[in-house]
């Protein structure tokens, strides 16, 4: 057996013993369920509260379809609560193998850098892509029997392309938990760094541009407008450049062994 | 397995930790490094397992990189730790998959290393519940499981209390008969129980390179050892005023007699002595020190 899959292998058994593999599905299962569930009630919500003299509410406002409730789904839970629970599960994914030694143990066996790198950024992505699609799947369940249904190639692709910008927070998380020691810091980094990213592709074209948000950002506007935006190539590119360069300096940090104190 | 080490230096920040240190051991030899703390051992021994970087220098085992060998070698950290929720056969076999052993070997092995480290019945605890001693143990197992041609022991005995000192001394003991090693302690007495070798560090530089005998030899101050009954204190002042000695060292009823000649002079003193009728306990000639103070010497001295 080769050591990808050995690490690879040792990764899922983590996950499997610290039971990550039931309390995170079940957060997403959570999350992805609360805003449907959020939709459907605040107009009655809304009613009860607003006495006789208050706003009225247009009710034509309130007829939203399932593929934007998934939307915003993904807009104010997945991005927000989602993106913290991402990095805090993340967080001491190589910080915990260096503090407590095993970094270097492992790297004094015949392992490459690459295949330690890659184990890591692959089983964890994995793992994450399956917890997410728990949450989708909640999100659409809620939403087909709350709201309409939305048709299975908008969920499917939705999906896929908020998988790659998965993938980025994935190999961003591992970077960051590479370079600092601090669990704390991690956190900080990783919160401040992925929220600036979604919110500075959300304000301007120009930044969405750059911004490695923008597959999440392609998602939301499948759901909400039922096609891609078409600048979709250009930021799948632009994903894959980010997602490069922070596994390149995650692969050239440890190959250097500057993750020695 | 011959190991090259020339040319290392490492700068941590400002302090250099070792400095243009060489030196190269021999297929089957069993060499002790020993420094007393904050000497650059466990620098060096990092620098050669390949988890630090030098800033200066190469390792080559058998001509080779090191980083190309890392199969042939077996390394023990100084605090080996492991991942707390693996049980012990768990971490053998990750470790021993990570160096390329089947399935079927480990299943093999891991039952007999654990044995030979005296851990049996141990196999499926959990790692996080194991004592100190227990992870040096385990560490060692993980070091040895692959066969290594070339085994690095980082203070392999320091953390185990007598018994278990004397277990992973009559480890190596066994492991040195196809193996090299080395290791490094500041526990003079193990290193010279298991090593012919011994090479001193002290600030980072390599001031002793030697074996047991030649230490002792080099800096051997021969005198006579006496040691008589009590109540015959006067006779120390007798010896002092002997025309051929030079220096008596009273301590009690022992002391430290230098004469000129020690050939000729002993057999006088021994005369001497007999003529005065002395309680004589204990006569003998040889060195005044031990390894031990030997060591002192070289690094407290220089």
């Amino acid at each position: 057996m080769n050591t990808f899959s050995v690490l690879a292998k040792k990764e899922l058994s983590q996950t499997i013993r610290e039971f990550k593999i039931i309390w995170l599905p079940l957060v997403f299962m959570l999350i992805g369920a609360t805003q449907p569930i959020m939709m459907y009630y605040l107009p009655s919500i809304l009613k009860m509260l607003g006495g006789l003299d208050g706003i009225t509410i247009d009710p034509s406002m309130t007829q939203v379809s399932g593929a934007e409730v998934m939307a915003s789904t993904i807009d104010a839970q997945f991005n927000q609560l989602g993106t913290i629970i991402l990095v805090v599960a993340l967080m001491g994914v190589i910080q915990s193998e260096k503090a407590n030694g095993m970094l270097s143990f492992i790297l004094t066996r015949p392992v490459s850098t690459l295949s330690f790198v890659w184990s890591k950024v692959v089983s964890q992505f994995v793992f994450l892509a399956l917890c997410l699609s728990v949450g989708f799947l909640t999100s659409y369940g809620y939403a087909a029997l709350l709201f309409s249904t939305v048709p299975w190639g908008e969920l499917l692709l939705s999906m896929l392309s908020y998988f790659v910008w998965l993938l980025f927070v994935v190999s961003f998380v591992v970077m960051v938990s590479t370079i600092f020691n601090g669990q704390g810091i991690i956190a900080l980094i990783g919160i401040a760094f992925l929220f600036f990213c979604t919110v500075t592709a959300g304000l301007h074209p120009i930044l969405a541009m750059f911004s490695p948000a923008g597959m999440s950002l392609q998602s939301v506007y499948l759901l909400s407008t039922g096609t891609f935006d078409p600048k979709i190539g250009w930021n799948l590119l632009v994903s894959v450049l980010w997602i490069g360069v922070t596994i390149g300096v995650t692969y050239f940090w440890i190959a250097k062994k500057k993750f020695q104190k | 397995m011959r190991l090259e080490i020339s040319d290392i230096t490492k700068t941590f920040k400002t302090k250099k930790a070792v400095n243009q240190f060489s030196m190269t051991i021999e297929k089957g030899e069993c060499v002790g490094l020993i420094g007393p703390n904050g000497a650059g051992k466990s620098t060096l021994i990092q620098i050669i397992a390949d988890i630090l970087e030098a800033d200066q220098g190469e390792i080559r085992l058998d001509g080779k990189p090191i980083a190309t060998m890392k199969r042939e070698i077996g390394y023990l950290p100084q605090y080996p730790n492991f991942y707390q929720w693996m049980t012990a056969a768990e971490t053998l076999f990750f470790m021993g998959e990570l160096s390329g052993l089947t399935k079927h070997e480990l299943k093999r092995d891991i039952p007999d290393i654990l044995t030979r480290v005296g851990l049996a019945g141990e196999e499926d605890s959990k790692v996080g519940t194991f004592s100190g001693g227990m992870k040096q143990r385990l560490g060692i197992a993980q070091a040895l499981l692959h066969k290594p041609s070339f085994v690095l022991m980082d203070e392999p005995v320091s953390a185990l209390d007598p018994i278990g000192r004397r277990e992973v001394l009559n480890l190596i003991q066994a492991i040195k008969e196809e193996t090299t090693v080395l290791f490094s302690t500041h526990i003079l007495n193990d290193a010279e129980e298991i090593c012919e070798r011994f090479v001193v560090i002290k600030s980072g530089e390599k001031i002793e390179d030697t074996t047991k005998n030649g230490l002792l030899n080099r800096n051997r101050d021969v005198a006579i050892q006496m040691m008589i009954g009590t109540g015959n204190n006067s006779w120390w002042e007798h010896v002092k005023q002997l025309p051929y000695v030079q220096k008596v060292n009273v301590f009690g009823n022992k002391a430290q007699i230098y004469v000129n000649n020690i050939e000729l002079d002993k057999n006088k003193l021994l005369g001497e002595a007999l003529q005065h009728h002395i309680d004589i306990r204990n006569f003998e000639v040889g060195g005044t020190e031990t390894i031990e103070e030997i060591f002192l010497d070289l690094v407290v001295g220089v």
